[in-house]
């Protein structure tokens, strides 16, 4: 599909009068008109034309500062701005993440701001027309059907899914407003993105983020990428990777099913079949207990059940390794050698590892990798886990999530009477909002909500097999590209089947485009990350502020005002901002953040306050590129963005943890120890660290989670101030409101979470120690006996969840072929947003699927040829063929960005007018297939079944 | 001194092109001036000997990649350099040489040697020899010509005198007035041209004669003697074919230039500009030959094309085969008028 | 003088297109052109290597060699700019350009091109207004004695711009911290280059 070149007038030109900043060139016609003018008339000089570009303003120039909405590294931005249009984009040399640098998405940020295939104004599908409707409208619409269908059908019929694109603040208001609508069913990306790593890693030593930063990066002497193509998903990491490479010679290791970019930079590029991480993890970890390259006494210090793994190890001799992942034993043996002999060193995965079935085994095994090689907890090493979305870790850390509230305090009554308390509820208040039935999970109330992944089986599922009162009636996609999720056709049928699809967003989206509907479908232009403010949390836990670029475009509203809109007419708006300024009807952001901070004491999201953040901000120039620390100037000391645990209040002054559990420093200049989540004991052996501490702890060994009573044990109790002990009587660390608990723990140097043993043995999962296990959708029966998946569970999430019964079927002999996904530098996620930016778009105009050379001649197919992908389920895509030796015989790769083509059909005049993204084309998720984690219900996209056939 | 002219005019092309061989073999040690493959190694420095050969060739092998969507340029144009080096030290200079050194010879001949009269008084009898259909289609191809062949002139050269000369405004105009002259006449000008070359094709199929006329130079040896010729001499003829040949092969590549909305590669255009430059410059060169002998040069040759008559004794002298045929058909002067009958051909 | 140059270090440039965009960004350039292109050599295969190339603002410019009209001129920077009222879209200059930079609006019919657009290395161009520059040529950056964008944004700092001693300086001292020697110019007979040869190419001045 080629792309025509038409710019659409829009029809509103109210707002700043988009049509000045229109700067897409019109078509080619003018110019040959002034062509055969120029021919004719004397003087015959064809002078320059002029295309509509940018104005040139001689107004003053107001310099914002803001940070890049396209990914985790949070590049900072300069963003220039005259008259309220954003007419200069400027490289922040003095950030300290990029130092101005920008790949290409980064480096286009500027069209955000001029962008005219936006949403424009409040929309509804009538008779499967699109029809302009006011905003008191559309909320008094849509207000009404969620009240009659919450009468109908309890709170639990509303899905409200949520999204890694709101600043912290509004993550933390949308998830205050589910709790406030009275259900537990929202989520957002990070169920799709690293919810097996958050689980995994946490469950291993207590918190689920990246331990070190990208900064860090540039210490370690070997970095492992597995299932994490950082050239194309955070090109700007690679700056810190390449310094690395560079200036310590350190080992770049690819671990890939496709030869990536990043493995085109690497020191060594291993190819493994999708799906088989674990058995690749315990092959090199054979390899290195074989050797004795293991840090013994790291282990007796700070691991717990190494054995245990060691056992399990065992049985993955060379031979069986390479049966399974298709690697041979020297290349296993050199991979672990320079994983041994290049300490510190770490290990960096992004979806090639999560997104499986088997998600929680494989982070959990990369973690249990680095522990033996100990490199948890020092400068250089960890478990660099590169988040996606600009703000996934916030959003998830903000527990805009199913099964937790903010801060990871859970579901269970106290987590509720905590954040009660911090909102300032009568819990029983908050009770009465739920269903009051209990269903197999348990009341909804304390139940997991249905997860992102698997709302559309919420939809179509039997009512009985669903644990709760009935199934999905209305969803929300508050900032959710649906084509990122697989089992489209199914999706598609889900949709069809609700009562109301409301899309929240700042373009329609593929959900707005591909349900098939003619009714019952709204649209409400939200406002971007640029016409807003607020902060927002990098990978490595730093939260950074943004300016407000330029006010919303058309007639958008920020999230948080759209919340507040919707919170008013279905009566709980004074519940929800009742310690939360209103202007008008947008509730003021920095109320927010001291709201939160007020309550998340699990994570350190405590000592943030905005007016911290504000002064980092504004401060960029004065933090070191190298540590992130700040020399000199109004926040000396702090660690750039105060990076979570940030501890106790403000006003403590904290400087923020630059590096998780590493004990090198004093835990109030950043140093941690691993976190005693797990109890004390464990079948009677001690679980807690084993003379091991943190630099000056006058705790000189391990020790549990700090509580009042501890503190009275250790006579430190009388340190507390008095309004602090009449607040702390009672409580934890964790839910002691006034911050005295952590500020007398960390006075004497003592790790408020305690100081324990990473465990290796997580035995509240269906798999203690990880297994290798056969994707439900394997190329290999011959492994399924060996290596089966788990039995099918009648209940998880609320939902009935598949695998035995999906893995029996064998369906190789209809598709033969790997069918794995990822992505492309120039789009992110769904693509919605990118792919309407003219510069974006221009350099990705097709979909396509990279097929190997072998195999495109066994198939008879040439580069740039139209094909058929079917996968296992039976979803079609018609994309290009791009034959290449990036991927293996038997695997071919589709990237994921693409939507606004359904089987083949394009869905282009279902858009908006004038709203249709750039480029459009099939999604590769409509031929992926079931398949959810069994922890934490993460979707299979890394490796299906597919077959391929040229189209005619 | 007639057969002076009808020899030069005979063995111009041959001549000119000895000479530009011979020039380019003196030309050759001072060429590459320029010096791309410094530019390169100054851009992509951190490559290895294996990549940069592949930089260097311009070949790029299979699995290359462009952020342009639809380019099919190579990484490096390796032909640029040899192209720029071809039109701007060998073609330009040595067209210049061939057109100048035409003028000055056609100069130097008349200041010398003067007009061709006719040898015996004019009979006053007229012979048909161009039909009004034959003059419009001469002189719409002879304007086209000259109108192409000065905005052509202009694009090769014109930068050096009129930029300086009138300035910027009055260059712009005058240069994409030329440009699109050149490029939207162009084509009508190959259209004309195959018409007309068809038209004359009988009349210009080569004969024994012929063989005679090149022998005696076109009169020029043997002296006092015109030597026999029909409707064409062998120097039309020559002229016929040139065009045929040189002239449909300008044509061609001109149109290669002319329409890249056909996708053709750099390369193809960049050959096909040499090919053009060099046909036309010498197409130029030869027809300023054509104008002279149509003109200034020969008694009662323009009047032929002017009127479409030529008086009996012209015709006698200049073409004594075609005389004999259709002697019998001369009118007087007064008869002759309206006269559109078209002129027998040779019917052998 | 200063001799302004661009050097893309292949051994970095990671094939982001961050430097496309950055020069859409600074210059709105239309759909279609792109001033600055990466390019990639075996594609997927060990070997892989990218490479972002653009104006090269040659010493001897073969465009402005080969231009009809003479629109091109170089600044006192070294800079090769040209006059887009004189260009004729002739294509005289894409023939002879040994990088492909300049590019056309269009590819029609009687050899209607449109004007040539290529790489200014944002330094805009000659026009009477600060407004008639950036809608003919873009942004001028060197006048506000910024660098172009393109580098100033790469994302790994492959992307060099400057003046060429001192981006020879930078990239002589990153040879020297690689210590292997693909790590240089592998010069022209295929060794690696002494360290002496290293800034040579890009100090030479005409």
């Amino acid at each position: 599909m080629r792309l025509t070149r038409k710019t659409d007038t829009p029809k509103s030109t109210s707002g700043l009068g988009i049509s000045r900043r229109q700067f897409l060139k019109r078509s080619g016609a003018a110019t040959g008109g002034l062509a055969a003018a120029g021919f004719m008339s004397a003087p015959m000089m064809q002078r320059a034309e002029s295309a509509e570009k940018t104005p040139v303003l001689d107004a003053p120039v107001e310099t914002k500062r803001t940070i890049c909405s396209h990914c985790s590294v949070g590049c900072g931005v300069y963003a220039e701005v005259q008259e309220g249009i954003w007419t200069r984009q400027e490289p922040a040399f003095d950030h300290p993440f990029n130092r101005g640098a920008h790949c290409a998405k980064g480096a286009s940020l500027r069209q955000h701001g001029h962008s005219s295939r936006r949403l424009k104004y409040p929309m509804k599908l009538v008779d499967g027309e699109w029809q302009r409707m006011s905003w008191d409208e559309a909320i008094e619409e849509i207000g009404n059907k969620v009240l009659e269908l919450t009468g109908q059908h309890g709170p639990d019929s509303i899905y409200w899914l949520g999204s890694a694109k709101f600043n912290n603040e509004q993550a933390y208001l949308m998830r205050k407003f589910a709790a406030l609508a009275g259900t537990n069913n929202t989520d957002h990306q990070a169920r799709i993105c690293h919810s097996t790593t958050v689980a995994g890693v946490a469950n291993t030593w207590g918190y689920g983020a990246m331990t070190n930063s990208l900064n860090d990066l540039q210490n370690s002497k070997s970095i492992m990428f597995i299932g994490s193509n950082p050239t194309e998903a955070h090109p700007v990491a690679m700056q810190h990777i390449l310094l690395a490479k560079e200036r310590s010679q350190a080992q770049i290791i690819v671990v890939d099913p496709r030869f990536t970019r990043t493995a085109a930079k690497a020191d060594s590029y291993i190819r493994i079949r999708p799906g088989s991480d674990v058995a690749f993890i315990w092959g090199l970890l054979w390899h290195i207990f074989e050797n004795g390259w293991e840090d013994r006494e790291y282990i007796r210090q700070r691991v717990y059940a190494m054995d245990e793994v060691r056992t399990e190890v065992a049985n993955f001799t060379p031979a069986v390794v390479e049966n399974i992942t298709g690697v041979p034993e020297a290349a296993m043996r050199d991979t672990a050698r320079r994983l041994a002999e290049n300490r510190p060193g770490c290990v960096v995965w992004c979806m090639g590892g999560t997104q499986h079935t088997t998600g929680n085994n494989n982070t959990r095994a990369y973690c249990i990798l680095e522990l033996a090689l100990g490199n948890i907890g020092v400068s250089g090493g960890g478990a660099n886990i590169f988040r996606g979305h600009d703000n996934v870790q916030g959003a998830t850390d903000l527990g805009l999530m199913s099964h937790s509230l903010p801060g990871y305090y859970g579901l269970a009554e106290g987590a509720w009477r905590h954040w009660a308390r911090i909102w300032d509820l009568d819990y029983e208040w908050l009770e009465s909002r739920f269903d009051q039935t209990e269903y197999a999970d348990g009341k909804p109330m304390f139940s997991n909500g249905i997860t992102v992944s698997r709302w559309v089986d919420g939809v179509l599922e039997d009512e009985e097999a669903i644990s709760q009162r009935t199934q999905l009636k209305a969803m929300f996609y508050w900032g959710h590209a649906v084509n990122s999720q697989t089992r489209g056709p199914e999706m598609q049928k889900a949709m069809q089947q609700l009562e109301m699809m409301v899309i929240v967003d700042p373009y329609p989206t593929v959900a707005g485009v591909m349900h098939d509907r003619r009714d019952g479908v709204y649209l409400l232009p939200a406002a971007t990350q640029f016409e807003t403010y607020g902060s927002v949390t990098a990978t490595n836990r730093s939260l950074q502020w943004r300016d407000k670029v330029i006010e919303p475009l058309f007639e958008s509203k920020p999230d948080h005002e759209i919340m507040y809109l919707l919170a008013r007419k279905l009566g709980f708006a004074d519940e929800l901002c009742k310690h939360i300024e209103v202007n008008g009807t947008e509730p003021l952001i920095e109320d927010i953040t001291r709201e939160l901070n007020r309550g998340m004491w699990t994570v350190g999201y405590t000592g943030q306050s905005p007016e911290r953040l504000k002064t980092h901000q504004q401060n960029w120039h004065t933090f070191d590129f190298h540590t992130t620390r700040a020399e000199g100037g109004p926040a000396d000391g702090d660690y750039y963005g105060l990076p979570w645990p940030c501890w106790g209040t403000a006003e403590m002054g904290h400087p923020g943890t630059p590096i998780l559990y590493d004990t090198s420093k004093r835990v109030s200049e950043g140093g941690l120890t691993f976190r005693a989540r797990f109890g004390i004991e464990r079948n009677g052996e001690n679980i807690l660290a084993d003379g091991v501490f943190s630099r000056d702890s006058e705790l000189e060994d391990g020790y549990p989670e700090f509580t009042a009573d501890m503190l009275k044990d250790l006579g430190w109790w009388d340190e507390l101030t008095e309004e602090e002990k009449r607040e702390a009587e009672g409580k934890n660390w964790k839910t002691d409101l006034s911050g005295g608990i952590q500020r007398v723990a960390i006075a004497h140097e003592c790790a408020p979470f305690g100081n324990a043993k990473a465990r290796c043995n997580v035995w509240t999962f269906p798999d203690p120690i990880p297994k290798h296990r056969e994707p439900l959708y394997t190329s290999r029966r011959d492994l399924v006996a060996d290596y089966p998946t788990w039995d099918d569970v009648a209940s998880h999430y609320r939902l009935p969840t598949l695998y035995r019964s999906i893995q029996e079927k064998d369906v190789t002999g209809d598709y033969p072929i790997i069918l794995t996904s990822g992505r492309l530098v120039e789009y992110e996620g769904g693509g919605e947003e990118t792919r309407s930016m003219s510069w974006l778009a221009e350099l990705q105009q097709e979909m396509f699927v990279e097929i190997n050379p072998a195999l495109a001649n066994d198939l008879g197919i040439a580069e740039g040829d139209d094909v058929w992908v079917e996968g296992a389920e039976g979803g079609r895509v018609r994309v290009k063929a791009l034959v290449t030796p990036r991927v293996a015989r038997e695997v071919v790769f589709m990237p994921f960005h693409f939507g606004g083509m359904f089987q083949g059909e394009s869905l282009h005049d279902r858009y908006p007018e004038g709203s249709a993204p750039y480029v459009l084309g099939e999604a590769a998720n409509t031929a992926t297939t079931y398949g959810y984690d069994s922890v934490t219900q993460m979707q299979e996209t890394k490796c299906t079944l597919c077959r391929i056939e040229k189209a005619s | 001194m007639n057969l002076l002219t009808e020899w030069l005019h005979t063995w111009r092309v041959p001549l000119l092109a000895l000479l530009v061989l011979l020039s380019l073999g003196m030309a050759g040690p001072v060429l590459a001036q320029a010096d791309p493959e410094g530019e390169i190694a100054t851009a992509v420095p951190a490559t290895d000997a294996d990549t940069w050969r592949q930089v260097r060739s311009g070949e790029t092998g299979p699995n290359y990649r462009d952020s342009r969507f639809d380019s099919n340029y190579n990484l490096i144009n390796a032909s640029g350099e040899t192209w720029r080096q071809i039109r701007n030290r060998w073609v330009s200079p040595f067209g210049l040489i061939a057109i100048c050194g035409m003028l000055a010879m056609i100069v130097l001949f008349y200041l010398i040697v003067g007009r061709k009269h006719l040898d015996e008084p004019r009979t006053g009898r007229k012979l048909l020899r161009w039909t009004a259909l034959e003059r419009s289609l001469h002189w719409s191809v002879a304007t086209l010509f000259i109108i192409l062949a000065l905005t052509g002139l202009n694009l090769l050269y014109g930068k050096f005198l009129f930029k300086t000369l009138f300035g910027d405004a009055f260059w712009a105009g005058m240069i994409s007035g030329s440009k699109m002259l050149h490029n939207y006449l162009g084509p009508l000008f190959g259209v004309l041209l195959v018409i007309i070359l068809a038209k004359f094709l009988v009349r210009n199929l080569p004969s024994k004669h012929d063989w005679t006329w090149f022998k005696q130079g076109g009169g020029l040896i043997g002296k006092g003697r015109h030597p026999d010729a029909g409707f064409a001499n062998g120097g039309e003829k020559v002229w016929y074919w040139l065009l045929a040949t040189a002239g449909l092969v300008v044509i061609a590549s001109g149109l290669v230039l002319d329409f890249p909305n056909y996708g053709q590669s750099r390369d193809a255009m960049q050959w096909a500009n040499i090919v053009h430059a060099v046909g036309a410059l010498g197409l130029t060169a030869v027809a300023l030959g054509h104008i002279y002998i149509g003109t200034l040069g020969t008694e009662g040759s323009l009047e032929g094309m002017a009127t479409g008559y030529v008086d009996e004794t012209w015709a006698k002298e200049h073409h004594n085969l075609w005389y004999e045929e259709v002697k019998h058909q001369a009118a007087d002067a007064d008869e002759t008028l309206g006269e559109e009958s078209t002129p027998p051909q040779r019917s052998s | 003088m200063a001799q302004m140059k661009f050097m893309c270090d292949a051994e970095r440039c990671i094939e982001c297109n961050g430097c496309v965009t950055a020069c859409k960004n600074a210059n709105d350039v239309e759909w279609g052109i792109q001033r600055r292109r990466v390019v990639t050599l075996n594609d997927g295969e060990p070997g892989e290597v990218s490479i972002s190339v653009a104006c090269m603002h040659c010493d001897d410019a073969p465009c402005m060699a080969v231009c009809p009209t003479d629109c091109f001129y170089k600044t006192d920077d070294g800079i090769v700019l040209h006059d887009k009222d004189l260009c004729i879209g002739c294509g005289y200059c894409l023939y002879a350009c040994p990088f492909g930079a300049p590019q056309f609006p269009k590819q029609n019919a009687f050899g209607e091109r449109g004007k040539m657009d290529k790489c200014t290395f944002c330094a805009g161009g000659p026009a009477n207004s600060k407004e008639e520059e950036y809608q003919k040529y873009g942004a001028n950056r060197i006048a506000e004695g910024k660098l172009p964008l393109c580098a100033e944004m790469c994302s790994t700092k492959a992307l060099l711009a400057g003046d060429a001693q001192t981006v020879a300086d930078i990239f002589r001292q990153r040879v020297v911290q690689r210590g292997h020697e693909d790590g240089a110019w592998s010069s022209l007979e295929g060794r690696p280059a002494t360290a002496d040869e290293l800034a040579y190419d890009a100090t030479r001045q005409q």
